[in-house]
């Protein structure tokens, strides 16, 4: 092939190339264009357009930064340690699972089938098993920590905002962990035996072998897996929604949940603007995540 | 050179991710008159209800008329939604973003949708015959602000005190209380009867913080309602809020009354650990069938003063615009043959709460003595102000707010609500 053909080739690959282009612009492309013409849009609370907004769904007397009583700093402070804590705790975890499925041991594989059974579920269901089990009166894991003496009586986890949204967190990571798991434990199983062999014998302990030789290759899988667990956890929305039984606006919610509520309450006028900023901050997350750690620079 | 091009695959990577989708929808139209045909039978058409859970049977319920209306309009399809309480508004809002109206909508409210011009006058889709039927007291909470009979009422409830006679017994109170320091008194002594017991239940939570705040304003002698405005920073409000934050500071109220639902409250009440609720027949109609174990009487609602407060509550049937008169026509000929006797009865009994027309209230006066307490009051009750189209942001964020009371001054949590109110023009 000619380099100078790129025009002509291109031309040549769109029939191939159409299913997906149509597919992208009916699922994502033409859906983000009607959010942000939402947003600039004023709706009845019954979701029923009315005209032109301007900014007022962004900052009018009811617009989404600007609505009263709505802790707007606590939430995007929620938001920030919702992402990081749970991305970074899921992945420290990961890594020592992984290690750990990676050694050879008998009935390895059910334990490996075991870990990936959570992912398996739908989040829905998982999230409200821990919802009823953590219940005063009915709840199996109130009970459970009742009777061993861990606590003295059953404690309303989910009936208050800043606990539930720690319960949440701790879902989250359990739900997150397969993933994860699985994504670092195939990039362990390409290191290359030679070399650990190699710096065995060079004299490097378990730790120097670890830090010097694992680990930096396992750093396309850990972008992977990071990247994909950022957006996953930035936009989860059932695990917070199903275990903060508090309505309104308080201290548990993230940018994504208070969308939710805004769309019940205020209309989808308001709750597209504050999608669209809420993307907007979904990708400065991830941009200073690729700048400052730079997890996809090869391997020296 | 490669890091900022794979930098920007991952951002594309993430904007594809992130994107959520939502959806738009059309709708057709026809008007003039409706097409029927010489043997009365109308065309082949749809029409579409939206109706809440109210029990088990509801689906069926609503079969049993579609059956019978089938059978004079065979042509007319008829799509049936049935959705649960809770998260219903926001079920009723994506059908009308989705510009996909339901020709019969039952619900709790109607002046959002009045004022936006989406309804049809129910005097459009009913005959004066059926209209008549009902009683009129009934019939006037579905009168919008406007003047305009919007909607036309499909079963009642009064609210009334339920109290568990074995508890008040053990805590030695003699009658049920008439004051609120009567209630504060008796609840306080049944919270101490044990660990899992609890004296009043207060659901402040996401699902009817605003029927029970409203009792209470009520038994302050406030209304919302001043002039054509609608005020929640007041001070019978005040006082009403005050009156609920004593009850939960002296810990006579079950836990977290802020995450607490109707439903949850009656469970505590069905397995003997609540003293008293405000309470509804369709609940009691539980009690008394799956806990017979749980000995209750009704009583009115305490107030402040001790007049006896009594709180309704309608729910509605309304009719979208469609501009398709063979909809219309068969919408009016179903809601015709709705509140016929025999097919309503069948059906608001399927609800376990009140009968709307009059043939139907005067025999449950004379057959349902288990709930004649409950047509008592339907003769002093008050009800929300509904038919103000503001009421819908004011029920909104008592729902939000109201719970916070917990944690919050009564005049903090009045004047968040109030602020809500406001913002919303």
């Amino acid at each position: 092939m000619k380099p100078t053909g790129g025009f002509r080739e291109s031309l040549r690959a769109l029939p191939w190339l159409a299913p997906t282009l149509v597919l992208i612009a009916g699922v994502v492309i033409y859906p983000a264009g009607l959010m942000v013409y939402t947003a600039f849009r004023k709706f009845s609370s019954y979701g029923f357009e009315q005209g032109p907004a301007g900014l007022a769904n962004f900052n009018g007397p009811a617009g989404a930064f600007t609505f009263p009583t709505v802790p707007m700093g606590r939430i995007w402070l929620n938001t920030v340690v919702w992402v990081v804590v749970v991305v970074a705790l899921t992945l420290v975890l990961s890594l020592l699972l992984a290690q750990f499925l990676n050694l050879n041991f008998r009935g390895r594989k059910l334990l490996r089938l075991a870990i990936i059974l959570p992912w398996a579920s739908s989040v829905v269901m998982t999230t409200t098993v821990f919802h009823y089990g953590l219940q005063t009166d009915v709840g199996l894991f109130n009970r459970l920590l009742v009777e061993t003496g861990i606590i003295d009586h059953a404690i309303g986890f989910t009936k208050n905002p800043t606990m539930a949204f720690w319960v949440a967190v701790f879902v989250a990571i359990y739900v997150s962990l397969p993933f994860t798991t699985y994504t670092i434990l195939a990039g362990l199983q390409s290191v290359p035996d030679d070399v650990l062999e190699a710096a065995h014998v060079d004299g490097a302990n378990g730790m120097q072998r670890y830090w010097s030789i694992i680990f930096p290759m396992l750093r396309p899988s850990i972008a992977v897996a990071t990247l994909i667990n950022i957006i996953n956890v930035f936009n989860s929305l059932p695990i917070l929604k199903i275990l903060n039984e508090t309505p309104g606006y308080n201290t548990g919610h993230t940018t994504t949940t208070l969308i939710f509520e805004y769309k019940a309450q205020l209309g989808p006028g308001v709750a597209s603007a504050l999608s669209l900023v809420n993307f907007a901050f979904c990708l400065v997350i991830i941009a200073i995540y690729l700048i400052v750690v730079q997890p996809t620079k090869e391997v020296a | 050179m490669t890091r900022i091009r794979k930098t920007l695959v991952a951002l594309g990577l993430a904007t594809a991710l992130t994107l959520t989708a939502c959806g738009g929808g059309g709708s057709s139209s026809s008007t003039g008159p409706a097409e029927t045909g010489p043997d009365g039978k109308l065309p082949a058409t749809t029409i579409k209800i939206l109706a809440p859970s109210y029990s088990d049977s509801s689906k069926s319920d609503w079969e049993k008329i579609i059956t019978k209306f089938n059978e004079k309009q065979p042509n007319v399809k008829v799509e049936l939604q049935i959705e649960g309480w809770d998260d219903f508004s926001s079920k009723v809002q994506a059908r009308i973003q989705a510009r996909d109206f339901p020709d019969i909508l039952n619900d709790n409210a109607f002046a959002g949708a009045a004022s936006e011009g989406l309804l049809y006058p129910i005097n459009e889709v009913m005959s004066p015959e059926t209209l008549s039927s009902i009683e009129p007291a009934l019939l006037k909470n579905g009168e919008g602000s406007d003047g305009t009979q919007w909607a036309a009422p499909d079963i009642a409830s009064s609210r009334m005190l339920a109290y568990n006679t074995d508890l008040f017994q053990q805590a030695g109170i003699a009658e049920a209380p008439k004051t609120w320091a009567e209630l504060e008194d008796a609840a306080k002594k049944i919270s101490e009867l044990g660990a899992d017991t609890y004296g009043y239940g207060l659901p402040l939570g996401q699902e009817e913080a605003q029927v029970e705040s409203s009792l209470w304003l009520w038994g302050a002698g406030g209304d919302w309602v001043q002039g054509d405005k609608l005020v929640a920073n007041q001070p019978t409000a005040v006082e009403a809020f005050g009156e609920m934050k004593k009850l939960i500071d002296a810990g006579a109220t079950q836990p977290n009354p802020g995450a607490t639902n109707r439903q949850q409250a009656a469970d505590l009440f069905n397995n003997g650990k609540l003293g008293m609720m405000l309470s509804h027949s369709g609940l009691l109609k539980v009690t008394r069938e799956n806990f017979p174990q749980t000995k209750f009487a009704v009583a009115p609602i305490p107030s402040k003063g001790g007049d006896p407060v009594a709180f309704g509550v309608t729910d509605f049937i309304v009719a979208f615009k469609n501009e398709d008169a063979n909809r219309k026509e068969a919408t009016k000929q179903f809601l015709d043959l709705m509140y016929s006797d025999k097919l309503y009865e069948t059906w608001y009994k399927g609800t376990g709460l009140l009968p709307v027309t009059q043939s139907m209230i005067e025999k449950g006066r004379a057959e349902d003595t288990a709930n004649a307490e409950f047509y008592e009051a339907l003769t002093y009750v008050k009800f929300l102000p509904v038919g103000n189209p503001k009421w819908d942001a004011l029920q909104k964020a008592l729902q939000g707010t109201a719970g916070t009371v917990a944690n919050d001054s009564p005049e903090a949590v009045l004047t968040k609500v109030q602020a809500q109110l406001d913002a919303q023009g």
